[in-house]
C-alpha cells in the first residue's frame, strides 16, 4: 500500500534554530509545547517550551479548541519565511495535557539513541 | 527453551517501532511468505502505536490509514468486504462467525480518524513490495503519555527480548 506521506520527526523547539539539521524548509516535524497565544483570526498558535518559541499555522485542523496553558502536540511541515522565521504548517494536533514533559525529553533521547545503535547494526 | 521462546514469537504481536518494523525482510521461499524477518527471527504479527495521519476509506471494501510514531509511518489496511469476498466466505463457513468479524472490523474503522492516538495489531503483510499491517484490531489511546511509554516498551523489548534471541538453525 504506497501511502505518500512522511513521518513527523521528533524534535524539541530548541532543535529548531537555524544552524539545526531539522530547520530545512518543508521538513515533515513532529513538536510539543505549551499554547502561549492564539489568534483565532489567522489562526496561528504560538507555543513554548522553556525559554523556546514556535509559531503553528493550524489552518488545517478542525475539530481542536485552543486555550491558553494547555500542551499541545503537532506534526506537520516547517516553512521557513523570509525573515528566516520557521513556522509549522500542522496536519495534526491535539491537546495533551496531562503529558509528563519530563519523561518526553528523556524518551526523546533514549529513542534517538535506540535509532542511532540500530543504524550501526542494523536488524539483518 | 530458548528455542521454545523463539517458536513462541511466531503468533506473537511483537512491539516494534516504525522504523524497525518497515526494515523487516520478507521470506524469500515460496514456503513461507507470510513470514518476516527480524535478525533471522520470524515474525508474523506486530503491535504499532501512534498518530493516525491518513485515512483512506472505501465503504465495505477497505479502511487504509497511517499510523506515525515518530520513527516512520505504517500503512495499515482494515479489510471491511467480509460480506462479498468469496475468499473470506470460503474461511469463514460459519454466517454468525462472519458477521461477528465483519461486525468487529466495523467498530475499529469507526475509531480510526486522522489525529487520534491508535494501538494496533495486525499481521505483517506486504503490497506491491511495500510492508504494511494487515489490521486484527484498534484501541484508542487517551493518555496522553501512551506514546512514548510505547517507545521505551519497544526499546526495552528490543534490547532485552528480540535482540537477544539467537536465529533459529536453517
Amino acid at each position: 500500500m504506497a501511502l505518500e506521506i512522511k513521518s513527523g520527526a521528533l524534535v524539541c523547539l530548541r532543535d529548531l534554530q537555524p544552524s539545526s539539521p531539522f530547520f530545512k524548509q518543508g521538513a515533515s516535524l513532529r513538536i510539543i509545547g505549551k499554547l502561549n497565544e492564539y489568534s483565532l483570526e489567522t489562526g496561528v498558535a504560538t507555543i513554548i517550551d522553556g525559554n523556546d518559541i514556535l509559531k503553528v499555522s493550524t489552518e488545517h485542523l478542525r475539530d481542536l479548541t485552543f486555550q491558553v496553558g494547555s500542551v499541545y502536540q503537532f506534526i506537520g511541515e516547517l516553512l521557513i519565511q523570509p525573515d528566516n522565521e520557521g513556522i509549522l504548517q500542522a496536519r495534526v494536533g491535539r491537546n495533551v495535557d496531562g503529558i509528563d514533559l519530563n519523561l518526553y525529553h528523556q524518551s526523546l533521547l533514549l529513542l534517538r539513541q535506540f535509532q542511532a545503535d540500530h543504524l550501526n547494526n542494523p536488524a539483518i | 527453551m530458548q528455542k521454545q521462546v523463539v517458536t513462541t514469537l511466531h503468533d506473537t504481536h511483537v512491539k516494534l517501532l516504525a522504523f524497525d518494523l518497515l526494515s523487516l525482510k520478507q521470506s524469500n521461499s515460496s514456503s513461507d511468505p507470510t513470514f518476516f524477518y527480524r535478525r533471522g527471527i520470524p515474525l508474523s504479527r506486530v503491535e504499532t502505536l501512534g498518530t493516525v495521519t491518513l485515512v483512506d476509506h472505501k465503504p465495505n471494501k477497505f479502511l487504509r490509514f497511517a499510523i506515525d510514531d515518530a520513527t516512520g509511518c505504517v500503512p495499515c489496511i482494515l479489510w471491511l468486504n467480509h460480506h462479498s469476498s468469496p475468499f473470506l466466505a470460503r474461511r469463514h463457513p460459519n454466517p454468525d462467525h462472519l458477521r461477528l468479524i465483519a461486525d468487529a472490523a466495523a467498530r475499529s474503522a469507526a475509531l480510526v480518524r486522522i489525529g487520534a492516538v491508535a494501538r494496533v495489531r495486525g499481521r505483517i503483510s506486504s503490497y506491491k513490495g511495500a510492508l504494511q499491517v494487515t489490521v486484527s484490531d484498534v484501541v484508542l489511546e487517551r493518555d496522553p503519555n501512551a506514546e512514548m511509554l510505547h517507545w521505551l516498551d519497544c526499546v526495552y523489548l528490543a534490547r532485552n527480548c528480540y535482540n537477544v534471541l539467537p536465529a533459529p538453525p536453517k
